[in-house]
């Protein structure tokens, strides 16, 4: 039970440090829903005419927000205290007031945090022969992600970068790496807008972050990406393995302060159609500097005495 | 105070007395379909990440995955079966797995599954899918049966309770707890009635047809020993023991060696023949 204690105890560490992001948010008294942030203010504009995504973005990326906006960013959008949906089906979920009498300890709210990420509809189809591997993945997560050996996140899994600078030909992300449980290594793309086609993909090393180019449609930044490496998952949960032909199109749109995210992965060496994310929405803070990278500790795989995992 | 006044006090006394008595009597529905979805573990809410958020529970159970062995009903004899299922809620669907030996037979293999209103027969896991990978059978027929079977589970029962809304009533049978709901979409007409124990947990389900058409749709099934049977252990209970009876015969009886609740990677896709296959 040793390392079993030390990831809950990790995972608390990496809430609190989320919950230190938010802090300031408190002021305003608990969410009692998961809905994104109602966008304000006016859309900046470059020079040029088209939305300014320059700035930081929920400060640490979408993901690390606490386990309510990652059920949203799983589809499940909790509207009221007595309504609550799958985005992606539109079925509607049974919702039950919390029971105060009956406090979690920790090992429930893991095990609570696990399901209600899990609890989504929008999953991607592969084709049957990858079924049990991606369930294996997922149950096995604690060995087999990726993110535990201090990998990159990757591409789409990354989502939301925490820090945007616009350029008139090239776009820059930064993902800071991140601590605790969900460990990823830092990881940036600069991607060019000015036009330029892909190389082709028999012509590219596989990478972690792949060949990305960017273009306008409308007020939409369209960011093409291919030339994977086939070490990482393309999403936070699932044990979404993929190989080295995925094609990855993200589009981002920037609402007043608010920005949406989607990512529509095509990999035909496993998937049996196209998948899309559930959108994804962060919020700008405007006086906000990007915290310093957390490091990355490596797990202790091989005394893992659990399979239970976030 | 005259007589008439005395009366009407000792009328009001009465009726002060008797109403409190007769709501406790009277099952809360709410109160019991909240015990019972708790019992299951079905009900979630986070604490992790949450230093601003406060969000109500829900009902986290989507898919799940059991395996067991036993017997099933094979042209009227009860043979040994392995009994693999896999299911959802959301969307509802079922993959029914068996390998079914007869005494001095062989054993056959059989992948039923059904999806909303589409059902088909599977020579593979996923046939019908891969040009060349199997398949896939079409049974649309046999959709409300299938259905059936994914409904009349614990969890089954306590979803398609709340769906139905008022039409669930809850009621006292020698000392146990009753749930009587009508089903909707396809299995519209037939009727749950859904037996709870001291500990909330479902322990007997029966189902009614409108119509003799439908005698398929009259089953029973008994659920026992429930425990958290998955790897990554959940606090979901699931039975351990399941016996399944369809017009009075036992047609399956399976004792669960593991029953995966993490939500686990199922997916249920329609292959396009069986689409076609129910527009015809």
């Amino acid at each position: 039970m040793r390392f079993s204690s030390r990831i809950v105890a990790t995972a608390a560490a990496a809430c609190l440090v989320a919950a230190a992001v938010l802090a300031q948010e408190a002021q305003r008294g608990p969410r009692t829903v998961n809905a994104p942030p109602k966008p304000t203010g006016t859309t900046p504009r470059t020079a040029d005419g088209h939305p300014d995504f320059t700035g930081v973005w929920n400060g640490l990326g979408d993901n690390l927000n606490g386990v309510p906006n990652q059920l949203a960013n799983n589809g499940i959008s909790i509207e009221s205290e007595t309504v609550a949906r799958d985005i992606h089906s539109g079925q509607a979920v049974t919702v039950f007031p919390r029971n105060t009498n009956r406090p979690q300890n920790n090992e429930q709210a893991e095990r609570a945090a696990a399901l209600l990420r899990r609890s989504g509809s929008n999953r991607p189809i592969y084709k049957p022969e990858y079924w049990d591997m991606v369930k294996y993945n997922d149950h096995n997560a604690n060995e087999e992600d990726p993110s535990n050996n201090c990998m990159p996140a990757g591409v789409p899994r990354g989502a939301i970068p925490s820090y945007i600078a616009q350029y008139p030909n090239y776009v820059f992300f930064v993902y800071p790496g991140q601590g605790g449980l969900i460990a990823t290594q830092t990881m940036y793309r600069m991607i060019p807008t000015d036009g330029r086609k892909h190389t082709p993909l028999q012509e590219l090393d596989g990478s972690y972050t792949g060949e990305s180019i960017a273009h306008w449609d409308g007020d939409t930044l369209v960011v093409d990406s291919w030339g994977f490496n086939s070490n990482t998952w393309f999403d936070q949960i699932g044990g979404y393995m993929h190989g080295e032909n995925m094609h990855v199109v993200e589009k981002f749109t920037r609402n007043g302060n608010t920005l949406t995210w989607t990512a529509t992965v095509e990999d035909p060496d496993y998937l049996l159609e196209p998948w899309t994310t559930t959108p994804r929405v962060a919020l700008l803070r405007p006086n906000a500097m990007l915290a310093e990278s957390q490091p990355c500790s490596e797990r202790d795989l091989a005394h893992i005495v659990t399979k239970e995992h976030h | 105070m005259n007589a008439k006044t005395a009366v009407a006090l000792m009328l009001a006394l009465a009726g002060a007395l008797t109403v409190p008595s007769a709501r406790a009597q009277a099952p809360d529905r709410a109160k019991v379909l909240r015990t019972a979805a708790d019992a299951l573990g079905m009900v979630r809410w986070s604490d992790i990440g949450g230093a601003n958020t406060r969000l109500p529970g829900i009902d986290i159970v989507n898919t799940m995955e059991l395996v067991g062995s036993g017997t099933s009903d094979m042209g009227g004899r009860a043979v040994k079966t392995d009994y693999h299922v896999a299911l959802g809620y959301n969307p509802a669907a079922m993959r029914v797995e068996m390998t079914r030996t007869p005494d001095g037979g062989a054993a056959q293999h059989t992948i039923q599954t059904v999806r909303d209103t589409f059902a088909w027969d599977e020579s593979e896991l996923g046939a019908g899918l891969v040009p060349g990978k199997g398949t896939a059978t079409p049974m649309n027929a046999a959709a409300q049966d299938r259905l059936l079977q994914l409904w009349t589970l614990p969890y089954g029962v306590v979803k398609a309770a709340y769906f139905a809304g008022d039409k669930t009533v809850v009621s006292m049978e020698g000392g146990a707890t009753v749930l009587t709901f009508p089903l909707s979409g396809p299995l519209a007409g037939v009727t749950v009635k859904a037996t709870l124990d001291a500990k909330s947990l479902v322990t007997k389900v029966e189902t009614r047809p409108d119509n003799a058409a439908r005698a398929n749709l009259a089953t029973e099934t008994t659920y026992s020993d429930y425990a958290d049977r998955a790897e990554v252990l959940t606090d979901i209970q699931t039975p351990g023991h399941i016996v399944r009876k369809q017009g009075g015969r036992t047609v399956l009886d399976i004792q669960v060696k593991n029953w995966e609740t993490n939500d686990p990677y199922l997916v249920f896709p329609v292959p396009s023949n069986v689409k076609s296959a129910a527009t015809r």
